[in-house]
């Protein structure tokens, strides 16, 4: 393991400069001197967990070439997965308390509607619909985190890189596959309450006294270890012997075949672990965000996701979590008004209607003129001196 | 056990946060209201508007000597119509900005996003849209029309004054249209329209290809029955609509179509000339002939821009922000408990005439209009009713007729008058 | 009826005795129904002003109908035209004009239900009225609400109609209400007979409404009735219903739901025990029936009705259908008169729904062609194709803030979107694509870059709102074929400009200098330029061509749906699925991508015709797979073509 991290000055860097911050944020929070808003410590976690995504995305794009415009499928699987059983074991404890009141115990099939009729009621129906089987065990709900969308990766994989489909194909038939789950997921019919989503998943059953200070504190650090160990083994199996057959499948895929390696063997683990990864970033993002809904997983996410890691610089780990977490919270000062609006004399630059002008010209930029991105930044710092 | 205990978390939470609004009644600091409506996104065309009319009711309210002595300041945020962004943006307000009410919110699921943090922090938040009901919030105020308040009148003017008989619910597919659509089968087969003469359709948002689904409610009428559309598609998926229906030359004597989500602003995207007479149901129309409408009109033309529209939404939140003033100057102070307890019972004008009157189940008692679409995009109304009691809790629907929301006195408001227990404290989101 | 009585008699001249009253006289006994008229209401007014027989009833009922009768407020009503803030009064009675102040006077607004009833009522003045578009309005009054005292009139009517079209009508119209309220039999049957051609809605209206059937339930088969079927519970209902059916005759007792059995379980709770189950057992189906059952014995409560009672009383009883109309002879008829416009219906549904689709295709491929040569041809992926889309669109709404009249300014609109859209294309492809021309990926990523600024930018620009583009009034409407075929003349304008694309782009491809050289550009550069051909030239002009061309494409899709920022978005994943379906590089891969794509959704939708969403997702799902088996698409290019 020593060896690993001397071989990989930059993993370990990085696994300080993130524990570094991880003490700061928790010294400037509410549990700490009160700096830092509750709101804002949401907002820390949640980028945490996008950088997470944004590694995972880099290693499948920036290191094994394969540009996935669907990766953002996974995050929301993962997010729709434990959302099911936060709601379920929430609106459970809310039904058991009403129905204690009553004179005559509850069966078992008027608990069940209840439930049902709590979640499903606002979408108007309340059957519970074949995909809710687990809903009740946390752990099998964790466990369908990371084997839905594993599956679903391993099972698309193995159809797309058989049928050596490549390049932009796989590009477009990726953005397919976001798109047809999240139409999927908008119809009510989908029995995951269509268009509303997943919502008040903040609430944790079993601390709902806790406050969500704490509990906002406790996910950020949860995404802070996910990102951390999810560096870690991105940093090693992008190092190493299966790195570098990986590395040399993006720069000429029939030489590799050619030398007798197995390619899509290795591209359908790297897509599937990728996905997986995904899918844990989803399940620690949305318990902070609050509500899952099909809006999230649009082909639109994970083409924010392919900017964040173009902008951060690909091919390099630390470039997609710069690149995530910089645009990111970029694009919410932005958004959310705090930049200052120019006044130009005859017309007033309004930031929140132009910044996404600016993001997209930005992203042609980068693209044409710093390949590198902003991580490109550090090999002038480090060849410098 | 366990809701109990985060209800008395939340009343301690309500009880700090209302010795901390105690510092601001003496004026050391402006009383701040919230605007949470999407400045980007989807929304904004919407919800912009809102904005605005907020914008003006505060400075009109500031002209007129403030509140309790005070200014009031407009916190306005942009959740950029991204809905995991409303509830971080209701939080920002509500802990940072430190806002005394919220006014905001357009679609259910940024409703439904919001409420966990709003009842965690005890927040107060108007919601100025229709929306489709089964939801009864402490913090929040619907000052939209609840099902009973649009969709119920609609249908019993088809029902009386048309004589429909057979039915096409159409709507977009999410959680107002199947709700809605869910109350109205339901109180239609009440009405003795049998199931086989409910067609119900959803489409995606911004569905543009109607020619099949024109076709099949055409075909409806084949056994003789007048048929008659109820519409629930949203935004502009409707123009394309309108567009098929003009084209396959169906006339509202033929076919009346009733939209619930299609006012002045939607109408601006196509030619009205071949709709005229088609109808929607509001609880406002811009066209409403009282003197109260024209000097709001007026007002809002001389604050906005002679361009510009009124709307429902905008009376909705012109009448729920003169209520929560006139409950502020009856409290005496912005604590939410206290205002939320002057709220019930306040009364005011609408502009299209009659009172309105907060209810205990925290919905207004409003009139109901029926207006004609006219050749210039503007509606003709052609049918008030009396004040109508906004239900929180549908009449229609086995599992919610048995539900009763009342703040006031039985202070839940998901009461089950049959087992005659409190459901639940919080809203169900 | 009685109202309709008293017209004929008017018009055969038995004046009644009220003619002595005047119009506004009649009118203030009914004041409030005439001001707020109801639909059910309505007819106590219709019925003393059709028997005062005065002559002004007439033009007061259109003024009425209009909504151009105006209450004074002192209750008078008059006739009046709007002109600013007043109004040109005509006096109801005398005809005097005069001018007033709006404000003294509400307009009265009767509903859309009260207007088809005073329509009813003008039938009578208007079907043989001098003027046609009079006629027209009275013979449409009489198919939205048929009823047996018009046909007399309608019939008399018929001789004397000189308009050839309305004539025709007023016969189908005739055979209609002959079928349904002919005195005799035979002249019924014989009407019936005439429709089996007619596959039009009102003619199976009319025979549907012939067969209205209501269920039954009786001992035996009732003998003195027009039985239509026997219903099997079971097989025809579902037992419950058939039970049902039962307890609302009185013929067996109703069930219990759950509810009750819990409310009577609560209700008797006695010493923490009901009929002796202890109240902590009852949490399940079965201890609560059990418990029940006990009260039920005590005769404390009324017993269940079990499954097996459900069963032996359904078999007691037969459960039928009664037709509404008494005569076998004409139900026989109609039934036969259905069962042959059924079947040419379904066959015309399937002609309507295959035109459906293949307008849907053509939308599809009028999207994706210029696609098929930017990507198919050249290669080069550009994501901002759906932003061109909506470039197009927008030229068009400007063009008709400039120009007023829609078929000028669609004539303009067309060359104009091309020009644009051509000009942002070789703007794009000199500033960006020629740089990434070998990293394909690249592309894509800068593309999408450029869609994502172009995007917000007519947002920022035209805002979020819909804008209209309106076609012009020669594109309004539908080609009609029957009831039941019928597609409108914007689609089958984009159906033809599809074609004419196709044809141009063929035709440039392979027969003029031009698409030799794109070809042999695409093939081998470097050959190609040291043959003389200039390749970045060539490169500028091919996309040029295919955006300019997706311009056009946005013209003809805003003019059918809608233009907003988002409408590109709508097409881009879809038009790029229609080429990889089709086969790349390949125009004709391209039709057949997105017929299939057209067919295959409007087949989805057909199957589960509601939820159009569904459709959506089964077909990318379909898509996808496709790919995933037949990669290189449908039409596939063969041999050193195909290489990549």
């Amino acid at each position: 393991m020593n060896s690993f991290f001397l071989r990989n000055p930059s993993t370990l860097w990085f696994l300080m400069g993130l524990g570094l911050f991880t003490i700061g944020v928790t010294i400037l929070s509410e549990a700490g001197i009160g700096f830092l808003s509750t709101s804002f410590i949401k907002i820390l976690g949640k980028t945490l967990c996008l950088c997470l995504i944004a590694v995972a995305m880099d290693v499948v794009w920036g290191y094994c070439g394969i540009l996935s415009l669907g990766h953002f499928a996974f995050f929301g699987i993962g997010g729709y997965a434990v959302g099911m059983w936060l709601m379920y074991a929430r609106t459970e404890g809310i039904v058991l308390d009403s129905l204690a009141a009553q004179t005559i115990p509850p069966t078992p099939q008027e608990i069940s509607d209840a439930i049902g009729n709590q979640i499903f009621g606002v979408v108007g129906s309340s059957e519970f619909p074949l995909v809710w089987a687990f809903a009740d065990s946390l752990f099998l709900q964790l466990l369908m985190v990371v084997l839905v969308p594993g599956l679903l990766a391993l099972v698309f994989g193995w159809l797309a890189f058989r049928s050596r489909v490549t390049g932009v194909y796989l590009s477009i038939l990726t953005q397919a596959m976001t798109l047809a789950l999240s139409l999927y997921l908008f119809q009510n019919d989908s029995g995951l309450r269509g268009n509303n989503g997943l919502s008040g998943l903040q609430n944790i059953p079993g601390f709902e006294t806790t406050p969500q200070a704490t509990i906002s504190l406790a996910f950020f650090y949860a995404s802070a270890l996910a990102l951390a160990l999810g560096y870690v083994l991105f940093a090693w199996v992008v190092s190493g012997k299966m790195g570098s057959v990986i590395k040399a499948i993006r720069d000429n895929e029939s030489r590799v075949r050619f030398l007798g390696y197995h390619v899509e063997s290795y591209k359908l683990l790297v897509f599937t672990l990728t996905a997986i990864i995904a899918g844990i970033a989803g399940a620690l993002y949305y318990p902070q965000a609050g509500i899952i809904n099909p809006a999230e997983i649009a082909p639109i996410a994970s083409i924010y996701l392919a900017v964040w890691v173009a902008i951060g610089g690909r091919g390099r780990l630390y470039g997609a979590v710069i690149g995530a977490a910089f645009v990111s919270l970029l694009s919410s000062w932005f958004t959310g008004g705090g930049a200052p609006a120019i006044n130009l004399g005859f017309y007033t630059v309004n930031w929140t209607d132009w910044w996404l002008v600016l993001l997209g010209l930005s992203f042609v930029a980068v693209t044409l003129f710093f390949p590198k991105g902003i991580g490109g930044l550090f090999d002038y710092l480090v060849r410098k001196p | 056990m366990t809701t109990k205990k985060s209800l008395s978390a939340s009343i301690i939470a309500g009880l700090l946060a209302s010795t901390g609004m105690a510092t601001a009644q003496d004026c050391a600091a402006p009383i701040k209201v919230g605007v949470l409506h999407s400045l980007s996104g989807s929304m904004a065309i919407s919800e912009t508007t809102l904005k605005d009319v907020m914008l003006m009711l505060i400075e009109k309210q500031n002209e007129a000597g403030g509140l309790l002595g005070c200014q009031i300041e407009a916190v306005v945020v942009d959740p950029a119509s991204d809905w995991p962004l409303f509830a971080e943006k209701a939080r920002e307000l509500l802990t940072v900005s430190d806002v005394d009410v919220i006014f905001g919110n357009w679609t259910s699921v940024s409703r439904k996003s919001v409420l966990p943090v709003i009842e965690e922090l005890n927040g107060l938040l108007f919601y100025p849209v229709q929306y489709e009901g089964e939801e009864s919030s402490r913090n929040v105020f619907y000052t939209g029309a609840a099902p009973n308040q649009q969709a119920i009148p609609a249908v019993n003017y088809f029902l009386e004054e048309l004589g429909v008989e057979k039915f096409a619910l159409l709507g977009t597919d999410y959680v107002y249209p199947r709700t809605t659509n869910n109350i109205l089968e339901a109180y239609l087969m009440d009405h003795g329209i049998a199931a086989e003469d409910i067609f119900v359709n959803y489409t995606p948002f911004g569905q543009s290809d109607w020619a099949t689904i024109v076709a099949d409610v055409v075909a409806l009428g084949e056994d003789g029955k007048q048929v008659g559309v109820i519409s629930t598609i949203n935004g502009d998926a409707n123009i394309g609509f309108y567009k098929e229906l003009a084209a396959a030359g169906v006339s509202a004597d033929d076919i009346p179509v009733v939209a619930f989500s299609v006012g002045e602003e939607e109408l601006s995207g196509l030619d009205t000339s071949n709709l005229a007479g088609h109808l929607a149901a509001w609880n406002y129309f811009q066209s409403a002939d009282t003197p109260a409408n024209a000097e709001f009109i007026a007002a809002w033309k001389e604050f906005a821009g002679p361009d510009r529209v009124t709307n429902d939404p905008m009376e909705a939140h012109y009448i729920g922000f003169n209520m929560w003033v006139n409950a502020v100057k009856a409290a005496g102070t912005t604590d939410v408990d206290a205002v939320r307890a002057a709220m019930y019972g306040q009364e005011f004008p609408n502009l299209t005439g009659g009172t309105a009157v907060m209810l205990p189940n925290h919905h207004l008692a409003k009139p109901v209009l029926i207006g004609e679409i006219q050749a210039d995009g503007q509606f003709d109304i052609i049918s008030q009713t009396t004040e109508v009691a906004g239900d929180a809790w549908t009449d229609f629907l086995p599992e919610s007729a048995v539900l009763k929301s009342d703040w006031q006195t039985l202070g839940c408001g998901m009461y089950n008058v049959e087992t005659e227990t409190c459901v639940q404290l919080t809203s169900n989101y | 009826m009685r109202r309709v009585f008293l017209f004929l008699a008017l018009w055969l001249g038995f004046a009644p005795a009220l003619q002595a009253q005047d119009l506004q006289s009649i009118l203030q006994i009914h004041a409030t129904e005439v001001a707020d008229p109801g639909r059910r209401t309505v007819n106590a007014v219709l019925d003393d002003l059709a028997v005062s027989g005065l002559s002004g009833v007439a033009d007061f009922l259109e003024s009425w109908q209009d909504k151009a009768v105006w209450q004074r407020a002192d209750g008078q009503f008059f006739v009046a035209a709007e002109a600013g803030n007043d109004l040109h009064l005509t006096d109801i009675v005398s005809g005097a004009q005069s001018t007033a102040s709006k404000a003294n006077f509400t307009q009265i607004k009767p509903n859309g239900g009260v207007r088809r009833v005073i329509g009813t009522a003008l039938v009578q003045f208007q079907l043989t009225d001098p003027d046609l578009a009079r006629r027209t309005t009275a013979v449409a009054s009489i198919a939205r609400s048929p009823n047996a005292d018009q046909l007399a009139p309608l019939l008399a009517s018929i001789a004397p109609e000189p308009d050839a079209d309305l004539r025709a009508r007023k016969v189908q119209l005739a055979n209609f209400l002959s079928a349904s309220f002919a005195a005799t039999p035979n002249d019924r049957i014989a009407a019936i007979d005439n429709m089996a051609q007619d596959t039009s809605v009102e003619a199976r209206a009319v025979l549907n409404q012939i067969l209205t059937v209501r269920p039954g339930v009786a001992a035996m088969l009732p003998d003195n009735e027009n039985v239509a079927g026997v219903l099997t519970p079971g097989q025809d209902m579902t037992p419950d219903a058939a039970y049902s059916l039962l307890v609302a005759a009185g013929l067996a007792p109703p069930r219990t739901p759950p509810g009750v059995i819990r409310a009577a379980l609560e209700a008797h709770i006695d010493g923490g025990r009901v009929a002796d189950v202890p109240v902590a057992q009852l949490n399940t189906n079965a201890m609560r029936e059990r418990a029940y059952a006990g009260l039920a014995a005590a005769g404390r409560v009324p017993p269940l009705v079990t499954p097996s009672d459900r069963d032996a009383a359904m078999a007691a009883f037969a459960f039928f259908e009664i037709y509404a109309e008494a005569d076998p002879a004409i139900t026989d008829a109609a039934k036969r008169a259905l069962a042959s416009v059924e079947t040419r219906v379904a066959a015309g549904q399937t002609v309507d729904l295959a035109l459906d689709a293949l307008s849907l295709a053509s939308i599809y491929f009028l999207a994706a062609i210029g696609l098929a040569i930017t990507f198919g041809v050249m290669g080069v992926i550009n994501m901002a194709h759906g932003e061109f889309i909506m470039m197009g669109a927008y030229t068009g709404y400007v063009v008709q803030l400039f120009i007023p009249d829609y078929t000028l300014s669609i004539i303009v609109a067309l060359p104009l979107a091309f020009a644009v859209t051509f000009g942002a294309g070789v703007t794009m492809e000199r500033l960006v694509i020629r740089h990434l021309y070998h990293r394909p990926l690249e592309t894509l990523l800068a593309t999408f870059g450029i869609s994502i600024a172009l995007q917000q930018l007519a947002k920022n620009i035209f805002g979020t709102q819909a804008r209209p583009l309106t076609s012009p009034a020669w594109l309004d409407g539908a080609w009609v074929f029957s009831d039941v075929i019928q597609i409108s003349y914007i689609r089958i304008a984009i159906f033809v400009l599809a074609l004419i694309f196709l044809a141009l782009i063929l035709f440039v491809l392979k027969r003029t200098r031009l698409g030799l050289e794109v070809r042999a550009v695409t093939q081998n550069p470097g050959m190609a330029a040291s043959m003389g051909i200039n390749p970045e030239r060539i490169n500028m002009l091919t996309f040029g061509l295919g955006s300019g061309i997706a311009g056009i494409a946005g013209v003809a899709i805003g003019l059918y749906a809608k233009v907003t920022s988002e409408m590109g978005a709508d097409y881009i994943v879809q038009s790029f699925m229609t080429v990889v379906v089709g086969g790349v590089g390949n125009v004709w891969g391209t039709l057949a991508g997105a017929s299939l794509i057209g067919f295959l959704q409007k087949g989805i939708e057909w199957l589960n015709p509601s939820n159009t969403l569904a459709a959506q997702t089964y077909m990318i799902l379909f898509i996808i797979l496709f790919i995933q088996f037949r990669p290189k698409g449908i039409v596939a290019l063969k041999g050193r073509a195909a290489a990549d």
